[in-house]
C-alpha cells in the first residue's frame, strides 16, 4: 500500500470517528440546552396559571393553540410536578407531533387539579435534523477534497522523490558522472537528496580507492614476479640439480607464470573498466579470426582437437586490441575446456560470431559461467578468460550468450 | 659489447647481470636515475636496459637525454607498467624495444642480442657455428652452405637457443616466446616438442651436429662452441 493511500486512510477514519462522537456530543448538548429552554417557558406559563389561580381561585380557561395547550383535569389529590416529552397525536391531520409538557398541581376553588401546560417540539427536532445532514455534508466534502488532493496535489508534491527514485535506479558505479541529487523545494526531499549525495560520493571514493589498489597492487607484483622468474633462470643453469630439484623447480616456474598471468589479466580487466580502450576502428573479423587461428593451431593439433572454419567476410567498428582478446579468450576457452579428441566449430556471419566446442557439462550454475575466478576444478587457467570476455562485451555494448546441448557448448558474440 | 642495466630493484639487477655476462659482454648497473645519467654521460654503451619507473625520475627522460645527445645506443625499455601509452611513449622517444616485467632472461638476452643486430653492433647479422650458420638479416638458416628449408616457428626456436647459446632455457620461456602469454599454463608443452624434434631432424639430416640438447624436465641448452 502506497504511503500516502495509507496516511489518508487512517487520517480520513480519525476525522470521520472525530466527526461522528462530535456531531453525537453535539446532538446531545444542543438538544439538553434546547430542551431546558422549552421547560423555561413552560414554567412561565405555570407561574401565570398559579398566579391566576391564586388571585381569583378558580382556573383559567384552557388555551389552545397550535404550539402550545393548557389543559385542567380535576382530580381527588394534589399530582407530583414533573416535565415529560410526549408524542401526541391529537393533531388535526392525524401527524404524530412530538411535545414538551409540564403537570402541576393546581388547587382552585378547594378542589384538585392536574394542569398540563404543553408546548410543541418539532421545532426543536427540525434544527437538529438540520444539524445531522450539516454534519454527514462536511463529511461527504472532506471525502472528496480528500481524494483531490490525493490525486493531484499529493502526486505533484512526491514528484522529487520520484526523480530520486528514478536517479539511484540508475545509479553506476562505473559510471564516468557520479549521478546528482538535486535540492527539491521540499525540505524533506533536499535532505534526503543531499544524504544520497554525500552517500554517492562516498561510494565512488571507495570504488575509486578500491580500483587503485588493484592497480597498484598488481603494477607492484610485476617486479617481484620479475625477481623469482630471473633467480629460477638463474638457477636452472646449475648442472647439478637432480630431477626432484628440477621437477620442484619446474612447479615453481609454473607457479610464477599462472601468478604473472593472473596480474596481467586483473590489469587488463581494470584498464577496460577505466574505459582505456575507447577508440574504435573497422576490424576484419574474418581476418582477425583466421589469425587467431593459425596461432592457436599448435594448442589445436596438441588436445587432439579437429577445428572446423565456416567465415564469411564481416568488418564491423572494435577496438582492435579488445577484438584480439575476445576472440583469442573465446578459442582458447573452447580448446581448455574440450575432450580428448573432441571437436570445435568456429562459425562467423554477419551480426554473430560463434564458438562450439565438444565438453562435459559445466560444473557449476550457467549464470555464474561468466564470473571472475569461476573455473572447473580441473581448469589450468586462472579463471578469468570469460570475466574478461564479458566485461569487453558490456563495454563494447555485445550480446555474448552460451548454451549447452548435446554434449556441445555454444559461445555467441552479437555485434 | 658493454651493456647498462638500469634498474632500482637490486636483485633483479644482479639477475639480469648475472645472465647477460658472457666472454664478449660487459654489464653495468646503475639503479638510481641520477647514476644512470652520470654512467650515460661517461661512457659508450651497446645497449640500455631501462627501467621507466625509478624512484628518483622517470626513465623516459634519460631517453630523451639520450635522444637530445644523439647517442646511438640500442635501448630497451623495461616496466612495470605493461601499458600501451608507456610502450608507445618509449618507442617514439627512440627505444628499440619494450619488455614488460616480469619477463624470462632468455627473453631478455634474445632481445638484446636482436636489437644490437639489428643496430648492426654486432658487425654482421651472421651467427656461425661451426657448419651451421644463422642469418638474422635473411632470417635463413644453412648448414655447410646448404639453405635449410625450417618453418617460421622453427627459424624463431632455433635462433632464440643461438641468442641463448650455453644457457638452459625453459619450456616455459620458450612457450611465452612463439606463442605468447595466451598459451602459457598450457598442461602440456607437447606442441613445444614437435616443433623442437622437427627442427633438430632438419639440422641433422643437412649434415649439422645435435646442437640442441634436451635438459631433463627444464628445457633445452644450445650447445655450440
Amino acid at each position: 500500500m502506497k504511503l500516502f493511500t495509507r496516511y489518508s486512510r487512517i487520517n480520513f477514519a480519525a476525522t470521520a470517528l472525530v466527526l461522528l462522537v462530535g456531531s453525537l456530543s453535539f446532538y446531545v448538548i444542543l438538544r439538553y440546552v434546547l430542551i431546558r429552554q422549552l421547560d423555561d417557558t413552560l414554567r412561565v406559563e405555570e407561574a401565570e396559571i398559579q398566579d391566576f389561580v391564586s388571585k381569583r381561585d378558580s382556573l383559567p380557561p384552557p388555551a389552545n393553540y397550535k404550539d402550545q395547550h393548557v389543559q385542567f383535569v380535576a382530580r381527588d389529590e394534589p399530582v407530583h410536578r414533573r416535565f415529560r416529552s410526549r408524542v401526541v397525536y391529537d393533531d388535526p391531520d392525524g401527524e404524530a407531533r412530538p411535545f414538551r409538557m409540564l403537570t402541576f398541581p393546581v388547587r382552585a376553588g378547594g378542589r384538585y387539579y392536574m394542569a398540563t401546560v404543553s408546548k410543541s417540539q418539532v421545532e426543536t427536532e427540525d434544527l437538529l435534523f438540520l444539524i445531522v445532514v450539516l454534519i454527514i455534508g462536511i463529511i461527504v466534502l472532506l471525502s472528496i477534497f480528500q481524494f483531490i488532493i490525493n490525486r493531484f496535489l499529493i502526486r505533484k508534491m512526491w514528484q522529487p522523490f520520484q526523480e530520486t527514485m528514478q536517479a539511484i535506479k540508475q545509479f553506476n558505479l562505473s559510471g564516468k558522472e557520479a549521478t546528482r541529487f538535486p535540492p527539491t523545494r521540499i525540505e524533506e526531499f533536499t535532505e534526503l537528496n543531499g544524504a544520497l549525495n554525500q552517500m554517492t560520493e562516498k561510494i565512488l571514493g571507495d570504488y575509486q580507492t578500491l580500483k587503485h589498489f588493484t592497480d597498484n597492487a598488481s603494477h607492484e607484483m610485476q617486479t617481484p614476479l620479475a625477481v623469482i622468474n630471473s633467480k629460477l633462470d638463474l638457477l636452472i643453469q646449475d648442472q647439478g640439480l637432480n630431477e626432484k630439484q628440477i621437477r620442484q623447480l619446474q612447479a615453481m616456474y609454473d607457479a610464477v607464470g599462472r601468478l604473472s598471468r593472473l596480474n596481467q589479466s586483473l590489469l587488463l580487466m581494470t584498464k577496460i573498466e577505466n574505459e582505456q580502450f575507447l577508440e574504435t576502428e573497422p576490424v576484419d573479423l574474418k581476418e582477425l579470426t583466421e589469425k587467431k587461428l593459425v596461432e592457436l593451431e599448435d594448442l589445436v593439433q596438441a588436445g587432439g582437437l579437429t577445428l572446423t572454419a565456416s567465415l564469411e567476410s564481416v568488418r564491423t567498428a572494435m577496438n582492435p586490441f579488445l577484438a584480439d582478446i575476445l576472440l583469442n579468450n573465446l578459442l582458447i576457452n573452447a580448446i581448455r575446456h574440450n575432450v580428448a579428441g573432441g571437436s570445435i566449430a568456429v562459425t562467423l556471419r554477419a551480426g554473430e560470431f560463434r564458438v562450439r566446442n565438444t565438453g562435459n557439462p559445466l560444473p557449476f550454475e550457467e549464470q555464474q559461467l561468466f564470473d571472475r575466478f569461476q573455473k572447473g576444478p580441473r581448469s589450468q587457467g586462472v579463471g578469468l578468460g570469460l570475466a574478461i570476455v564479458r566485461q569487453i562485451c558490456d563495454h563494447m555494448h555485445l550480446v555474448v550468450g552460451h548454451e549447452y546441448a548435446e554434449g556441445w557448448h555454444s559461445f555467441s558474440i552479437r555485434f | 659489447m658493454k651493456l647498462l642495466i638500469v634498474e632500482d630493484e637490486k636483485s633483479l639487477s644482479d639477475g639480469m647481470a648475472s645472465y647477460l655476462k658472457q666472454e664478449n659482454y660487459l654489464c653495468d648497473q646503475a639503479d638510481t636515475y641520477r647514476m644512470a645519467l652520470e654512467k650515460i654521460e661517461s661512457f659508450e654503451y651497446d645497449c640500455i636496459l631501462l627501467d621507466i619507473n625509478l624512484h628518483d625520475g622517470n626513465g623516459l627522460d634519460i631517453l630523451r637525454t639520450l635522444k637530445e645527445e644523439s647517442k646511438t645506443e640500442g635501448v630497451i625499455i623495461i616496466s612495470a607498467r605493461n601499458s600501451l601509452d608507456d610502450k608507445v611513449s618509449g618507442l617514439e622517444l627512440g627505444a628499440d624495444d619494450y619488455l614488460a616485467k616480469p619477463f624470462h632472461l632468455s627473453e631478455l638476452r634474445a632481445r638484446v642480442e636482436a636489437v644490437i643486430r639489428r643496430k648492426k653492433l654486432a658487425g654482421t647479422s651472421l651467427l656461425r657455428y661451426n657448419e651451421l650458420s644463422i642469418d638474422t638479416q635473411g632470417r635463413t638458416v644453412s648448414v655447410q652452405g646448404r639453405l635449410v628449408e625450417l618453418t617460421r616457428k622453427e627459424y624463431q626456436l632455433l635462433l632464440y637457443f643461438a641468442y641463448n647459446k650455453g644457457r638452459v632455457v625453459s619450456k616455459n620461456a620458450i612457450a611465452e616466446h612463439l606463442w605468447g602469454d595466451d598459451m602459457g599454463g598450457s598442461a602440456n608443452y607437447d606442441f613445444i616438442y614437435t616443433h623442437i624434434k622437427n627442427l633438430r631432424k632438419k639440422l641433422l639430416e643437412a649434415g649439422s651436429q645435435d646442437y640442441i640438447q634436451s635438459v631433463y624436465g627444464m628445457g633445452y641448452k644450445f650447445a655450440a662452441p
